[in-house]
């Protein structure tokens, strides 16, 4: 709570990914399923007890006693009916092993120990994305449905999938499963990198960025910071994401519009976010690892650093995405990103050649934004004609109403 | 001044509300309950447990009542002081409870003075 009496922003959400973590060290994985449920539930109890007397002394003890005293009793019942599993549990938890308030530290790291967990490679990357939400991050069913525009029975099977697997490769949370949490955090940064995207993308649904997502992602991968090796690029992530963050309120408008990078106001970037985002590069480029999130984020920082649009340092932003395709050859988006710089550094017709030689490939995800790159280099180069029909042609790819709009509103402005 | 008690109707299961929308729920309320305090309008609020039962008549008999889930049921009340009925109407406007299509009923409890 800060001085006003207020819980600070997303405080359940964030001690819903605590209580789970801390209950889940003591209790063990095979509880997951009962740890969730005595989670919810306190939070169901807080609000009714809240909502009319006010809130206790101290929110997060009050939380934890409550969780833990309820959980206890969910095994109890479970115990009568039978599990020898279920009894033991019964018994380290009535021997009151951990007091109700664990350290924040102890806390921690719980929590980035349940988060290696929840990426565990035995589950596909967008159940690694929906277990991590509904665990760590207290997203129920509707509102992961919704965050990443999922039928709600989809996700409550993946839910129900993913914690049976996690049930069955019984992951340890204690200290001896730290070195395993090290080793395992690249791959917590693809999928926390891939849950900022999800986030990202929203943009261009109607409804403009889900903050939460983004936030979430950012919250866990400064979780993760003090296990992961400099070869994970923790830093970089951060700082990539701090970037992209700062961009948000320029990149819609008010009325959802999507806004290109050229026409962004860039007032509206938040300088707060872009000094944090300098800060964690710094760190990045103290480690010494030059990975793709440390290139990543060095282009998004010299976008950040240009006051206007016309200011921007194609040279050096093309010299990174040449180093990005030599991580990634056979991405055709860093590719496609590359030629966007690169007709921005050495102008449009110095790229149309390659862009016509980029084979058509639908599974790609690309092809619409190929046609895009196409219209807005040909629209540069003063070519209307070729410009017209990559735009027709962007515009029949179009996924969502908001990428429609924006191609319609550039084929307007062919002619004027 | 006098007494008057606001009952709350609501369904019984919240499961559907995320984390930040009990957040957003709770918030809401406190900063109610702060302001009716400050203007001296809040005696005494309860939350009710879901569960509970009906006793019928001479037999006595025994059921569970409408507190099945999803059933809509008195999840609290409040007593409110105000100096009418008027006034605690306007007084229960004010509660965030109705954000959330929740039903408020206002009834004045009658005292012995007031016979």
């Amino acid at each position: 709570m800060d001085a006003t009496g207020q819980l600070v922003a997303h405080f359940f959400r964030q001690h819903s990914g605590k209580m789970v973590a801390s209950l889940a060290r003591v209790f063990g994985m095979a509880q997951l399923d009962n740890i969730l449920d005595a989670v919810q539930d306190t939070f169901e109890t807080a609000m009714s007890h809240w909502r009319y007397n006010g809130m206790p002394a101290d929110p997060p003890a009050w939380l934890s006693r409550v969780a833990r005293n309820k959980l206890i009793n969910i095994i109890n019942r479970a115990a009568r009916q039978t599990t020898i599993e279920a009894m033991e549990a019964s018994i380290v938890a009535a021997q009151g092993e951990t007091p109700p308030v664990v350290e924040d530290e102890e806390a921690a790291d719980s929590q980035v120990q349940l988060l290696v967990a929840c990426c565990h490679p035995a589950l596909g990357e967008r159940d690694r994305i929906l277990t991590t939400l509904h665990v760590l991050c207290g997203f129920g069913v509707p509102e992961l449905a919704n965050a990443l525009r999922l039928n709600r029975e989809v996700v409550k099977k993946a839910l129900q999938r993913s914690k049976s697997t996690l049930r069955r490769v019984n992951i340890q949370l204690d200290p001896r499963a730290a070195k395993h949490a090290a080793e395992n955090s690249a791959t917590v940064c693809t999928i926390l990198y891939l849950m900022f995207n999800e986030g990202y993308k929203a943009t261009r649904d109607a409804k403009g960025i889900n903050m939460d997502l983004c936030y979430e992602a950012m919250r866990l991968a400064k979780l993760l910071r003090p296990i992961a090796p400099p070869a994970a690029e923790v830093d970089a992530l951060l700082a990539l994401m701090f970037f992209h963050s700062a961009r948000f309120p320029a990149r819609i408008m008010a009325y959802g519009e999507w806004v290109p990078l050229a026409e962004q106001d860039r007032r509206l970037w938040d300088r707060r976010l872009i000094a944090e985002g300098f800060h964690y590069l710094e760190c990045a480029k103290r480690s010494g690892c030059a990975g793709k999130y440390y290139l990543e984020s060095l282009i998004a920082s010299l976008h950040c650093a240009a006051r206007h649009f016309a200011e921007t340092d194609w040279k050096a932003i093309l010299g990174l995405y040449r180093l990005l395709e030599g991580l990634e050859p056979s991405s055709v988006l860093i590719r496609l990103n590359r030629l966007v710089a690169e007709s921005y550094a050495a102008g449009p017709l110095a790229v149309i050649t390659e862009l016509e030689a980029i084979p058509y490939d639908a599974d790609s995800g690309t092809v619409f934004l190929l046609q895009a790159v196409k219209a807005h280099v040909y629209q540069r180069a003063g070519s209307t004609a070729q410009a017209h029909i990559a735009y027709r042609a962007a515009l029949s790819l179009a996924q969502n109403p908001l990428d429609a709009q924006y191609i319609q509103k550039q084929l307007n402005t062919l002619y004027t | 001044m006098k007494e008057f008690l606001m009952l709350i109707r609501e369904e019984s299961n919240y499961g559907e509300l995320s984390a930040e929308e009990m957040q957003a729920c709770i918030e809401k309320h406190y900063r109610w309950v702060e302001t009716l305090k400050q203007k001296g309008q809040y005696k005494e609020a309860q939350p009710l447990d879901a569960g509970g039962a009906y006793i019928r008549g001479k037999q006595k008999i025994v059921s569970d009542g409408p507190f099945l889930e999803g059933k809509e049921c008195v999840s609290g009340y409040y007593i409110l002081l105000a100096d009418s009925l008027e006034e605690a109407i306007e007084i229960a406007k004010g509660n965030p409870d109705l954000d959330w299509d929740r039903t408020v009923e206002i009834r004045e409890i009658m005292t012995m003075e007031d016979a």
